[in-house]
């Protein structure tokens, strides 16, 4: 049946001015229509968030190993800084000092003490001459011990001493006169 | 039909299938996530995870001006692994090491010996653990690393140090291996002891931690820091003093005090033999302590202010009350006192009797008061009480009234037959120069802990002993000793005022007093309104037996205490206060 009615078809169209129809789509139809444009934004948006990620974890991670590389310049600077105050607290001991002192030619004042009131510039008490036997560590270097003070040690190391073994050279008296009795003993400042 | 029927059983068998491993799925998923979930992430921890321990600080010592007198240090221990050792120098290798000349280095690096080190790794071959070198400093730390030996490793070690040395040792106490042994180490443990805490943290396979996977399990707490009335210096020369007189006169010990008069607090407190916590190794058990709080003795003339100050403040007595002191009391069994010098009545104001030190004649105020009148006061003055402090301190011992013979009576009121320790002692005195006021005697000044918190304040109870009048003719009456007494001339320093007190104290030993002594001379200055006050004990001199071996250290001291402590010279000379009559 149908077969019949197809046939007659073509003779009908020949015969017929075919119209050349299109179908013309409204305003609304065209803007509905998906923009490759959009396909492209969301793909690379997600690309875009694929690499944001991975450059992230890589800088995190690069941060793990620069905070590991400066605990660990933390941790060497801290060790550091504790030996060196070990060092300068060992330094500052009285036996250190007196030590250090004493091989100055520096005695200790048992005669009389006396002051130089700064305020006023008075002085208190009757100033005497220490003798020069006066110091307070006997011949063996001192009777109160500090094993941690070890010989040949960076802390035991002699301050520059004038070749007289100690004793108070000579010219250092030109840098500091005193102009008149009982004033003010004061360096030469130019 | 016979197709249908086939695709209907086919979609049965896939279905069933599907829920066969669906079911499969989820019981693994279950066994994992819930049955086993605690020991699967157990063990996967356990291969990234480290575990670490992290170390609370033990506070530090400090003097009154904070100088530190014991502090926590980091120290390493170096140790190393026998077995990787000798599996690196397994010959079948392409590069064997020599460990030998690896151990060579290691000795000079640690300043062990090159048998000591051979010693340790041999002795079990197929440990991981081996001690090369215990508590190095940095730079051996840093000498070995600079080795690059790959077998050895490196360990944290916290440890004590003790920048003073020796000074205020006796005090401070130190850390042995068990803790904490003597001295304020040992009383304020719980001001000073820290807690270790733990955190773990995920490695990564090339040991990096990573970011955000620190757990800390425990938050270390660091211990307080503990602060002393102790002059670091001043006490250093002390020491330095009592020591050079000690070794001078043989003196088989010494103590040393410098009190401040206002508060009690002390700022000065020696013993000869001193110890150096940092090497406590060789020194004998009795000079690991403090002496002056721990050994009591009887202390002889030292004893005469108080029951001079007692009489005084009875209204029985001034400094210038007169009293004819004979030669010898005798008892009806026929013992008897006597002075050190050989006399016949003499006439003495009560200050000559302290100047003259006479046994005879303080016994004349004795026997003004009571039995527990002046019971009352020795224990008023702190005799046969611990002072506080701690340091293992002995209260030295005041006999019972009834246990009072009638020598003991009288010998009490100089100092025999009773025992006091060098810090009760100084606390008398203390109470003397301040207008008859105890302060508890003070070496901590407060404990201050990491938040900020001060705990261990020191106690400020005042205690009226005896009023400010009897105080002050006493310590005028003491003046003499300096101002005309025989010891003048070692004890004046020019342009101050001194008020001393000297003894030269027989020792009985198996209950006979023989020919040892212990002499000692305690005051205060300026004599005006005393400030500080000093004592100087020297146990069983050889050479001077008398009060005279203590007065250079006193004296020494006394300088010292004047230049430290910026005392200005006294305005006015001192009254010339009749001592014969």
């Amino acid at each position: 049946m149908s077969a019949a009615y197809a046939y007659a078809r073509p003779q009908e169209r020949r015969n017929v001015q075919p119209r050349h129809i299109e179908i013309v789509t409204t305003r609304a139809q065209r803007r509905a229509r998906p923009k490759a444009f959009y396909a492209v934004l969301a793909v690379s948006a997600v690309f875009a968030l694929f690499l944001a990620q991975l450059m992230l974890s890589i800088v995190v991670s690069d941060g793990a190993y620069q905070i590991s590389s400066l605990q660990a310049q933390q941790n060497q600077l801290s060790r550091t800084e504790q030996g060196l105050a070990e060092q300068l607290d060992l330094l500052a001991s009285p036996q250190s000092l007196a030590q250090r002192a004493e091989s100055l030619g520096m005695v200790v004042g048992t005669s009389s003490p006396a002051f130089l009131r700064l305020s006023d510039g008075a002085l208190v008490g009757t100033p005497v001459a220490s003798t020069g036997t006066a110091g307070a560590l006997g011949a063996d270097g001192g009777l109160v011990a500090n094993s941690l003070l070890v010989p040949g040690s960076e802390a035991e190391i002699s301050p520059t001493t004038s070749e007289t073994g100690g004793a108070p050279a000579q010219n250092a008296a030109a840098g500091s006169v005193a102009s008149s009795d009982g004033a003010l003993p004061s360096p030469t400042t130019r | 039909m016979n197709s249908s029927r086939n695709t209907r059983s086919r979609l049965a068998a896939a279905v069933l299938a599907l829920l066969a491993v669906v079911l499969l799925f989820s019981f693994r998923l279950v066994d994992i996530q819930v049955v086993r979930a605690a020991e699967l992430n157990e063990q996967s921890l356990g291969k990234r995870s480290v575990a670490v321990p992290t170390y609370g600080v033990r506070g530090n010592i400090t003097d009154t001006n904070g100088v530190l007198l014991a502090s926590s240090v980091d120290r390493y221990d170096i140790t190393a692994s026998p077995k990787v050792m000798y599996a690196l120098a397994d010959p079948s290798n392409t590069k064997p090491i020599d460990y030998v000349a690896q151990i060579e280095d290691l000795a000079a690096a640690t300043g062990e010996t090159v048998e000591a080190i051979t010693a340790s790794l041999s002795a079990n071959p197929d440990s991981d653990f081996a001690y090369v070198h215990k508590l190095g400093t940095l730079e051996v730390l840093e000498a070995v690393k600079a080795l690059k030996i790959p077998w050895v490793y490196s360990e944290v070690h916290p440890s004590r140090t003790y920048p003073n040395g020796a000074v205020a040792g006796n005090l401070i106490g130190f850390i042995g291996t068990d803790g904490p042994q003597m001295g304020m180490e040992l009383d304020y443990d719980s001001c000073l002891a820290s807690t270790n805490g733990s955190s773990t943290y995920e490695k990564s396979k090339d040991g990096v931690r990573l970011p955000g996977s620190t757990v800390t399990a425990k938050e270390p707490v660091d211990g307080g820091t503990l602060k002393l009335t102790i002059e670091t210096d001043l006490q250093w020369y002390a020491q330095e003093q009592v020591a050079a007189q000690a070794i001078a006169v043989g003196a088989e010990w010494g103590t040393g005090m410098v009190v401040r008069v206002s508060d009690g607090h002390i700022m000065a407190a020696v013993d000869y033999p001193s110890v150096d916590p940092n090497d406590v190794n060789g020194v004998p058990n009795t000079a690991l302590g403090s002496l002056a709080f721990s050994t009591p003795y009887e202390p002889g003339s030292v004893f005469k202010p108080i029951t001079a100050a007692m009489a005084i403040d009875q209204g029985l007595a001034t400094a210038t009350t007169q009293v004819i002191a004979p030669g010898r009391i005798y008892f009806p069994n026929g013992q008897y006192i006597k002075d050190v010098w050989a006399h016949n009545d003499i006439h003495l104001t009560l200050a000559g009797v302290l100047m003259n030190s006479s046994n005879t004649g303080i016994s004349k105020f004795t026997d003004m008061m009571s039995q527990q009148t002046r019971y009352d006061y020795f224990k008023a003055f702190g005799i046969g009480t611990k002072t506080g402090v701690g340091l293992y301190e002995s209260a030295g011992s005041l006999p019972k009234t009834s246990d009072w013979d009638q020598i003991t009576n009288l010998t009490i009121g100089f100092g025999q037959g009773v025992s006091a320790t060098s810090a009760q002692l100084a606390s008398v005195y203390q109470t003397l120069a301040n207008n008859g006021v105890k302060k508890p005697l003070t070496l901590v000044e407060g404990c201050t802990m990491p938040d900020g918190t001060v705990t261990d304040l020191p106690d400020t109870t005042s205690t009226q002993v005896v009023s400010e009048y009897a105080a002050d003719q006493t310590v005028a009456a003491m003046e003499t000793i300096v101002t005309k007494g025989p010891l003048s001339r070692q004890l004046t320093i020019p342009g101050y005022r001194i008020a001393a007190k000297t003894a030269t104290a027989e020792v009985a030993e198996n209950g006979v007093y023989g020919d040892e002594r212990i002499v000692a001379i305690a005051g205060m200055i300026p004599a005006e309104n005393p400030q500080y006050v000093v004592i100087v004990t020297l146990g069983k001199p050889d050479i001077m037996k008398t009060s005279a071996a203590a007065a250079v250290p006193f004296k020494n001291i006394m300088t010292q205490v004047i230049k430290t402590f910026r005392i200005e010279p006294s305005a006015t000379p001192a009254p010339d206060m009749p001592v014969t009559w």
